[in-house]
């Protein structure tokens, strides 16, 4: 077993041999007045919302229920917005099969290896999707399994890996077509420091020039890797109620 | 499967038992004669004719140029052989010795017909207050229509006292020309007898047996078409059953994939594809294996190996397969509409 090239990281703050870089010159990833709600009697879950994603690593941070998930999805062009509308980098709309195919990278909460595949499967058959020729899959699918420390897990089925395994191998298999536009749901959710630094290791280094990246978390241990935090919490319609709780029991 | 099973073998036993009457019906149409006719006339003790000796008028002799027939009585006295407690007797006339004279034995002119016995074997036999010796012979020709059953045959005035409590008259018709259909044919005999104003006698030809066969064959195909339909609605029943079952793990997949920008119109083509060819494949290996296999399974049902004959029908290559295999398809296209229904819901509401 190959061992993982691990930085252990004070994750309180950035350090000064690893300064947060300024984000880069590149076309953002447009969100113009968005709504959204999931059923036609039910409130809007997305309420005009604004934003321009610009190229580097963009936190959405918020409580549980504010809509963090339900974005990531509509700016990944799996759930269609009520009212606005998105422009990729490309300009196009992230519904565009070209776009889901080629420039996004989408990495679920729930993870969604295929079970029955292996994890080199699992990042071959999304390269082979992207439309990757057969020698660039097997040496991408090579690369990022050595870069997040799978190599030797290769051949296993995603449920006999641990949860910090999992959650790398579904990166690899977003990284495989090497994308854009990069979308994360709470990539580091449960995950150990170790396997958290790995995480934040694999973004950084990817995640340069005109890329965009956009991480739904809670997680304060990704904070030091990003050019800007949003707050959406501002969607929350029971914010007041749940900070009145919080009250309570402290 | 096992619903699947369960029909295959309902149906295979109302069909094998529609092919074994049917084949019991040909038999005996066989054994008959298509253009053979049989006349009965009963003739009491009472009718001058009746006496041992006499020779009767022939009402049939117009049609002779139809035809050749014998003539015989079937006495009511019944014989009796070592072994066999009794055996129907008729009674020939001198008419019939040309068609006899091949059968009969130098020493004896007493013929006992019988698939049993052995041939040309002489059998001691005794009727009334008679006794004689008979030589065993295998029926055919004329006689295979009248002798189902073991048959003694003497000549006319061999046993006086058995004929002279009357008999019934037959006469064995076998047409030679189609100048007269065998329904015309069949009048014809009803006609001659009422000119003498003479009760008509009981008929038996062919044709009753043709109906008969037609009928069958109409209520064979009939349910062989209801078989089919139902056998493929069951199929086409569990797969849809099946699409339902599997509905979520469709839907996850092909949620999947589209997330990976796989386009959905490519993911259902492929999902039908998919299901046709096994679906297909499935009925064409089961087909070809009972086709290899059907001796067997009718031998462990109980039935002859050799009950289909597929010279004569086939039902590996009927319109029933055809039709079967049409549910098949129509169940395989039912099973991949839920990955139809599942690519209508978006990515993101399937996937978390």
């Amino acid at each position: 077993m190959s061992a993982v090239p691990i930085v252990v990281q004070d994750f309180s703050a950035p350090t000064a041999d690893q300064p947060v870089e300024r984000p880069r010159a590149g076309r953002p990833l447009i969100c113009e007045n968005l709504f959204f709600r999931y059923h036609r009697k039910t409130d809007w879950v997305i309420n005009d919302f604004s934003h321009p994603f610009r190229p580097g690593i963009t936190l959405i941070k918020g409580a549980s229920g504010c809509g963090k998930s339900t974005l990531l999805r509509i700016l990944a062009g799996y759930l269609t917005p009520g009212k606005g509308r998105i422009l990729t980098p490309a300009g196009l709309k992230p519904t565009n099969v070209d776009f889901q195919r080629r420039d996004l990278g989408f990495v679920f909460q729930q993870l969604n290896l295929l079970p029955l595949a292996t994890v080199a499967r699992n990042l071959q058959m999304a390269g082979t999707l992207a439309g990757l020729s057969q020698k660039d899959t097997l040496e991408r699918t090579e690369r990022w399994l050595a870069l997040l420390g799978l190599r030797d897990f290769a051949d296993r089925r995603p449920a006999v890996l641990s949860g910090g395994q999992q959650q790398r191998a579904a990166i690899a298999r977003a990284l495989i077509k090497e994308p854009s536009v990069l979308l994360l749901d709470e990539p580091t959710s449960g995950l150990d420091d170790l396997n958290t630094q790995v995480i934040c290791n694999t973004l950084r280094q990817y995640v340069v020039g005109p890329r965009v990246c956009v991480i739904c978390t809670h997680d304060h241990r990704l904070d030091f890797i990003a050019h800007e935090v949003l707050d959406f919490n501002r969607f929350l319609p029971l914010e007041g109620h749940l900070v009145a709780l919080a009250g309570t029991a402290e | 499967m096992f619903v699947g099973s369960l029909l295959v073998t309902v149906a295979t036993v109302i069909l094998v038992a529609f092919n074994l009457l049917e084949r019991n019906l040909r038999t005996r149409l066989e054994q008959f004669g298509v253009n053979t006719i049989v006349s009965r006339e009963v003739v009491t003790s009472t009718d001058p004719s009746a006496l041992p000796n006499q020779i009767r008028p022939d009402r049939l002799a117009p049609l002779d140029q139809y035809g050749e027939k014998i003539r015989l009585r079937q006495l009511y006295s019944r014989a009796r052989v070592p072994w066999q407690r009794e055996i129907t007797t008729m009674a020939y006339t001198d008419e019939a010795l040309p068609l006899l004279s091949g059968l009969m034995h130098t020493n004896t002119s007493l013929i006992i017909f019988s698939e049993s016995m052995p041939e040309n074997a002489l059998v001691e036999v005794h009727l009334d207050r008679q006794d004689g010796v008979a030589v065993v012979r295998r029926p055919h020709g004329f006689f295979r229509p009248v002798v189902n059953q073991t048959v003694l045959l003497v000549p006319q005035g061999w046993s006086p006292d058995a004929e002279r409590i009357g008999y019934v008259e037959m006469v064995v018709f076998r047409r030679t020309t189609e100048q007269l259909s065998i329904s015309h044919f069949v009048s014809a005999i009803q006609n001659l007898f009422s000119m003498e104003e003479k009760n008509p006698p009981q008929v038996q030809s062919a044709v009753g047996m043709i109906k008969e066969l037609e009928s069958l064959q109409s209520r064979q195909a009939q349910w062989r078409s209801a078989m089919a339909g139902l056998l493929g609605l069951a199929v086409a029943l569990v797969f849809g059953a099946i699409a339902v079952l599997e509905f979520r793990q469709n839907a996850y997949v092909s949620a999947l994939l589209r997330s990976f920008g796989a386009p959905g119109k490519s993911l259902y083509i492929r999902q039908w594809l998919e299901n046709a060819v096994l679906a297909n494949l499935a009925a064409v290996s089961a087909l070809l294996l009972l086709a290899c296999f059907h001796k067997e399974l009718f031998g462990a049902l109980g039935f002859p190996g050799d009950l289909l004959n597929l010279n004569n029908i086939n039902p590996y290559f009927s319109w029933e397969i055809a039709l079967v295999l049409l549910w098949v398809n129509v169940g395989a296209f039912l099973s991949s509409l839920s990955v139809a229904i599942g690519l209508k819901k978006p990515v993101g509401e399937i996937l978390s």
